[in-house]
């Protein structure tokens, strides 16, 4: 296969052999992942026949019911908008090699500025939309700034304090919500968006609007960013070898805020395209019941998608399906909900069983590397000082 | 790694090849879907009361029933439009206040299909608006709750509810007005001039139950005797806290006392729970699809109040069936049945006679249409009522 030493054409074969890897190792990718997916297909079917209830008509009703129609494929694709967004907060911090569990916070602020400059500000139209986005984007980016800041300069676990920054957006959109930002008309949620912020639907009858562009933009551009710029280069070292960073004279610090900034930006336009991308309501519940727990299933997406933004978007869109298909499985099968989930647990788990494992190994072997080496063990963010 | 990816590949296909095709719809009687809230099945309360009325629907009607759960508010709409686009549905019915913004929006999309909503009100031709008269079922267990107070020699009841949404608005004036008509019957009966204080507490959530503790366990600190939950699964918190304020005093039967809500949930904490304010929701959902099968469907309100059967005071026989429900559902072990039964019946009994007079009295002045009870539904109006009903 690789090419003989010595052949003329040396230099232009390897680099065609090159290429041939990388299709055969994205085929490879490809193959573990639907093999993975089938397994999950095969164990929820088991047990949804355990159950007693119709497999067949159940994934009949799940495909359909994610891509049966248009329709259904365009609420696959607004289920997928915030997941690509909450994915990519919890996958860049990742390739940088830090856990970012507060994608969830810091897309409960950007809703949250969402609905401030959404219903309050009236300018025209794109201007407003783009307004929107920026108060979210930067919400978010402010939520995630202080633990990567504690991080950088005091060495407090990113985990733990962005699991608090959870909690504490969490109580205070309740209160915002219940309190400030309440409509007196309809207590149970916020006042709404004004009309000209509304993404409207792409297809009359479905979900989805222009906020799966926005999402799936920011998806390229982060790729663009980690692959073809300085910076990203800088964030990708870091997460693979953060020592080698320091050795190159590149500043933790930076890369630490940087990162944590671009992902809290992520996730708090997630925020924004729960409010001003997805009919009918147009606000914030009072109970936060529109933004569900979709930072934590970023978690999940990112993973699937080996925390690369072009998997993420694909993996999003799978997420989406699953939940757009769930609805036919009820409505098909009868299966219910706790059950749909269960199965749906099954295939998640599935696939992204691959991708958890090569992570423990890396921690292992990094691990077992700082013991044999005590010299890795200074770097800020080594496994070690865990 | 050709090799699998092959395999991959094949699998997708055949996936593909399988599902493809839409199955032919199963023909029968008539055909019936329910959305439910947030919250779902299981709740032992208003979404399960709703089931019911399907279960009902589907043994005496014969009709199909199709159950669709939402996870997400954001869910209602694809969910209702899913049914509606399917046809095949003689009537859907939304539950809960909350799917009201979603059922106006499909409502307007589907004007051929005919829908129900369940506590809100959608001002279409096709849609049937079920409202319950919460406020006299709950006027009723306010008189009970103001008099097992007035004879423990106690001045405070307390009501933890949900989220502040209208119809909770209607709850909670409702039950300050059974308070205060009780008071006002017992001062004339007894030529005293005593009062009872209302405390109520909205906690934001109808599936938190840590939070439906912490407010029930501010009003006990305060000197409440009953304390009325209107929140769903937070609720449980407010049965648990009373609970554990008796048996630190090391009763096994209050005071202090809850009352439940939508359910009857008397069995919950058997020997505490002496009244649950039960709302009818399966009748709600039963008239829907019987109307849409009679072809008497009209869109408008139907009003469901306490004589028409649509709220009461729950009974020894409805605890019964309800109890059938949480055993099929799981929640309750079958042999523990008789001895929650005689817990329930025990707390009906440790209620001085008194209150049950007062309760029946005013269940039928409140028929009769001698006493009617106010109802709010904004803020403005609830205020208002506060102030008049606490003077």
């Amino acid at each position: 296969m690789d090419p003989r030493p010595g052949d003329d054409q040396a230099a232009e074969s390897s680099g065609a052999a090159d290429r041939r890897r990388v299709v055969r190792d994205a085929a490879g990718t490809a193959g573990q992942v639907l093999l993975a997916a089938a397994l999950g297909l095969i164990i929820g079917a088991v047990l949804m026949e355990i159950a007693g209830y119709d497999w067949t008509r159940a994934y009949q009703g799940l495909w359909l019911g994610a891509f049966g129609d248009p329709w259904s494929v365009a609420d696959t694709l607004a289920s997928a908008t915030p997941l690509i967004l909450t994915g990519l907060a919890f996958g860049l911090c990742f390739r940088a090699g830090y856990f970012n569990i507060g994608g969830q916070g810091q897309m409960t602020v950007g809703a949250l500025a969402a609905v401030v400059v959404g219903a309050y500000i009236p300018v025209p139209t794109p201007v407003a939309v783009f307004l929107v986005l920026l108060a979210a984007g930067a919400a978010g980016a402010v939520w995630s700034l202080t633990p990567a800041f504690l991080k950088a300069t005091r060495g407090v676990h990113e985990v733990i304090s962005t699991i608090m920054f959870n909690w504490i957006a969490f109580y205070l959109a309740l209160y915002l919500a219940f309190y400030s930002l309440n409509d007196p008309q309809s207590a149970e949620r916020t006042v709404r968006v004004l009309p000209g912020v509304r993404l409207a639907p792409l297809l009359a009858g479905a979900d989805a609007t222009a906020a799966i562009f926005i999402a799936a933009g920011i998806a390229l551009a982060l790729y663009w960013l980690l692959w073809h710029t300085p910076w990203g280069y800088e964030m990708r070292v870091a997460g693979l070898n953060p020592s080698a960073l320091r050795y190159a004279g590149a500043s933790p610090v930076w890369t630490i805020n940087w990162t944590f900034m671009l992902a809290g930006m992520a996730a708090g336009i997630a925020g924004a395209t729960q409010i001003i991308g997805r009919p009918p309501t147009y606000a914030l519940y009072g109970d936060l019941s529109n933004l569900g727990d979709l930072g934590f299933d970023g978690i999940a997406v990112a993973l699937i998608g080996r925390n690369h933004p072009i998997g993420i978007i694909a993996s999003a869109v799978f997420f989406g399906a699953l939940g757009s298909g769930a609805r036919m499985m009820q409505i098909m099968a009868g299966v219910p909900l706790d059950m749909v989930r269960i199965v749906h647990g099954v295939i998640i788990i599935a696939l992204a069983a691959p991708e958890v494992w090569s992570i423990i190994a890396k921690s292992l072997v990094r691990r077992r590397a700082a013991r044999t080496e005590p010299v890795s063990a200074q770097a800020p963010n080594s496994p070690a000082r865990r | 790694m050709r090799k699998w990816s092959l395999l991959a590949g094949l699998l997708l296909v055949a996936f593909t090849v399988a599902f493809t095709a839409w199955p032919a719809a199963a023909q029968g009687q008539g055909s019936l879907a329910v959305v439910y809230d947030v919250g779902g099945r299981g709740d032992l309360s208003f979404n399960d009361m709703a089931a019911m009325g399907a279960d009902r629907a589907r043994r005496e009607l014969g009709v199909m029933v199709t159950e669709v759960e939402s996870a997400t508010t954001a869910d209602f709409l694809p969910n209702l439009r899913a049914l509606a686009r399917s046809r095949q549905h003689d009537v859907i019915v939304g539950i809960g206040f909350l799917i009201q913004d979603a059922l106006t929006t499909v409502a307007q999309e589907f004007p051929n299909q005919k829908f129900a909503l369940i506590d809100g009100f959608v001002d279409a031709p096709n849609v049937l608006s079920i409202s319950f008269s919460d406020h006299e079922g709950s006027a009723l267990v306010g008189a009970l709750a103001a008099m097992t107070t007035l004879e423990a020699g106690g001045d405070t009841v307390g009501i933890v509810l949900g989220i502040e949404i209208p119809i909770l608005l209607r709850f909670e004036i409702g039950y300050r007005a059974g308070v205060r008509w009780a008071v006002d019957r017992y001062n004339e009966l007894h030529g005293t001039n005593k009062q009872v204080r209302v405390l109520h507490t909205y906690t934001g959530a109808f599936d938190d139950p840590a939070r439906g503790k912490a407010a029930t366990e501010a009003m006990l600190a305060q000197g409440a005797h009953v304390v009325y939950a209107v929140a769903g699964g937070t609720g449980l918190g407010v049965f648990e806290a009373v609970e554990q304020a008796a048996r630190a005093q090391g009763r096994d039967v209050g005071p202090p006392f809850a009352i439940g809500v939508d359910s009857a949930q008397d069995w919950i904490a058997p020997g505490f729970i002496p009244v649950s304010m039960v709302k009818r929701v399966d009748n709600g959902v039963f008239a829907a699809i019987e109307q849409a099968l009679a072809g008497t469907f009209e869109g408008g309100v139907l009003q469901l109040n306490l004589a028409a059967g649509g709220v009461a005071a729950s009974s020894l026989d409805m605890l019964d069936v309800f109890m059938d429900e949480a055993v099929a559902a799981g929640k309750m072990r079958p042999e523990e049945r008789v001895a929650r039964l005689e817990g329930a019946r025990a707390a009906r009994e440790a209620v001085p006679p008194s209150a049950w007079e007062a309760l029946n009295e005013l269940d039928q002045l409140i028929r009769s249409g001698d006493y009617e009870v106010p109802e709010a539904l904004d803020r403005e109006t609830a205020e208002y009522w506060r102030e008049v009903l606490s003077n």
